[in-house]
């Protein structure tokens, strides 16, 4: 498992983890992504089960174990939270950030020492030492109970499965050709995004901030001017289309 | 349960499926008890040595379906535990795996603490596990060792079945194989719980 730092600041640092060599093929590779402050931090989408040991491995180099005292889930698929069952026996005082809308579906996984904090449909704050991180809703993208984290300082926007792409498990970190991107990911918005109503909000909510970087749970992260392409992309893209062919 | 790799939580759940089944079945054994006390009733002088015999079915009965109820709620509490334990042998390999991947990582020591509470767990866990199998044991020989009557009640019950008017006689006999066939069914998951859980000491 790669580690990346995407961004550091006298008081807080962005971690990317992906690019897992070691991951079986059949599963989807997957980036997770990590803030770290004075004495916390917040792993985000934690990921599934197959990937933990190496997460857990690649976690430490950077931070102890007992530092993780926040994780996120944006929503409740395998490859998002499934290894909750293990990070649950593997941190001392923890509490899960996740809409609130999957809390019952969530503790599936196994919880019992992780504290679970839903997060408002309206979205709300997290207080990381000196760093105020929020989470913005991006609901029905794809789940119907969905967010992304935003950081203002650093400028960036953890966007879950917004602007994910289906990728070899060797590709770089940061896309370089966006235009040449554009064919891996297309599919996977206009399947898995099932509302162009709840994209638009989206795209409207999202460019009101100010934003370096956009960092998706699958594929390459987006960088500079990039961003806004992206949203220009994403706005013009017609999304759920299978349901018009049944 | 030494061996990480063995099923031992399905075995568990199969157990307590199989004890389920079993009291159920034991439960029918009451209702066989009931009936053959208002068939001796109904029967009078004629079936008055049967009398004594229907007790001697409602304590078989008894006794199956307290001990069934008593051994189900300890299996499938061996079942959950099977599944925490496997949760717990789980998180260990990984955590292994972790300590052998980041040897040289600054942060590896920050687990210790984690990895010894785990197998702390793990060790209780176990001792839980291994204290609730003996339990399970002897709980099985004890029931299995009262369905052993049920054959000599058969016999007796048929004894005085022949003894009893032409009116009653078929019913009483029906009463007498009911008996013996329904302990056999419950015998028959108690001896194969017998057999799973020896494998699982």
């Amino acid at each position: 498992m790669k580690a990346q730092k995407l961004y550091e600041s006298k008081d807080h640092a962005w971690i990317v983890f992906g690019r897992d060599v070691d991951k079986p093929d059949a599963i989807i590779d997957t980036n997770q992504y990590m803030v770290v402050s004075k004495d916390n931090a917040l792993l985000m989408d934690p990921g599934g089960i197959e990937l933990f040991s190496a997460m857990l491995s690649a976690v430490i180099k950077e931070v102890p174990a007992n530092k993780i005292t926040h994780l996120f889930a944006s929503h409740q698929d395998p490859d998002i939270i499934s290894s909750l069952g293990l990070w649950d026996l593997a941190l001392t005082e923890s509490t899960l950030h996740s809409p609130w809308l999957w809390e019952g579906f969530i503790r599936h996984f196994g919880m019992q020492n992780i504290k679970y904090d839903g997060i408002p449909d309206e979205g709300s704050r997290l207080k990381l030492d000196d760093v105020s991180l929020e989470f913005i809703p991006a609901h029905y993208l794809h789940s119907s109970g969905n967010f992304n984290v935003y950081d203002p300082k650093a400028k960036i926007l953890m966007s879950g499965d917004i602007g994910a792409a289906l990728e070899e498990a060797d590709a770089p970190m940061f896309v370089e050709d966006f235009d040449g991107h554009v064919q891996k990911m297309k599919m996977f918005h206009q399947r898995w995004m099932p509302s162009n109503k709840a994209k638009n909000d989206w795209v409207r909510r999202v460019r009101a901030l100010d934003i370096e970087m956009m960092c998706p749970q699958h594929g390459r992260i987006f960088k500079g001017d990039d961003v806004k392409r992206f949203l220009d992309w994403f706005e013009a893209l017609e999304v759920g289309l299978t349901m018009d062919k049944h | 349960m030494s061996n990480p790799n063995s099923n031992y939580f399905v075995a568990t759940a199969t157990i307590a499926a199989k004890l389920d089944y079993a009291t159920k079945v034991a439960q029918r054994l009451s209702l066989t008890a009931s009936n053959a006390r208002a068939l001796t009733l109904r029967a009078g002088q004629s079936a008055a040595g049967f009398r004594p015999l229907t007790d001697a079915i409602h304590r078989l009965s008894d006794i199956t379906v307290s001990s069934s109820k008593k051994i189900n709620t300890i299996a499938a509490l061996l079942s959950k535990m099977s599944v925490e334990k496997y949760r717990a042998d789980n998180a260990i390999k990984h955590f292994d795996a972790v300590y052998l991947n980041s040897k040289d990582s600054a942060y590896i020591a920050t687990l210790d603490e984690v990895y010894k509470r785990t197998k702390e767990r793990q060790k209780s866990l176990m001792t839980d596990y291994q204290k609730k199998i003996q339990q399970l044991t002897q709980e099985l020989e004890a029931v299995e060792g009262e369905l052993r009557s049920a054959a000599v009640l058969k016999t007796l019950c048929q004894v005085e079945a022949s003894q009893a008017g032409a009116l009653y006689q078929d019913a009483l006999n029906n009463v007498a194989e009911n008996v013996e066939s329904i302990a056999s069914k419950i015998k028959k998951q108690i001896v194969f719980s017998r057999r799973q859980v020896a494998t699982l000491l």
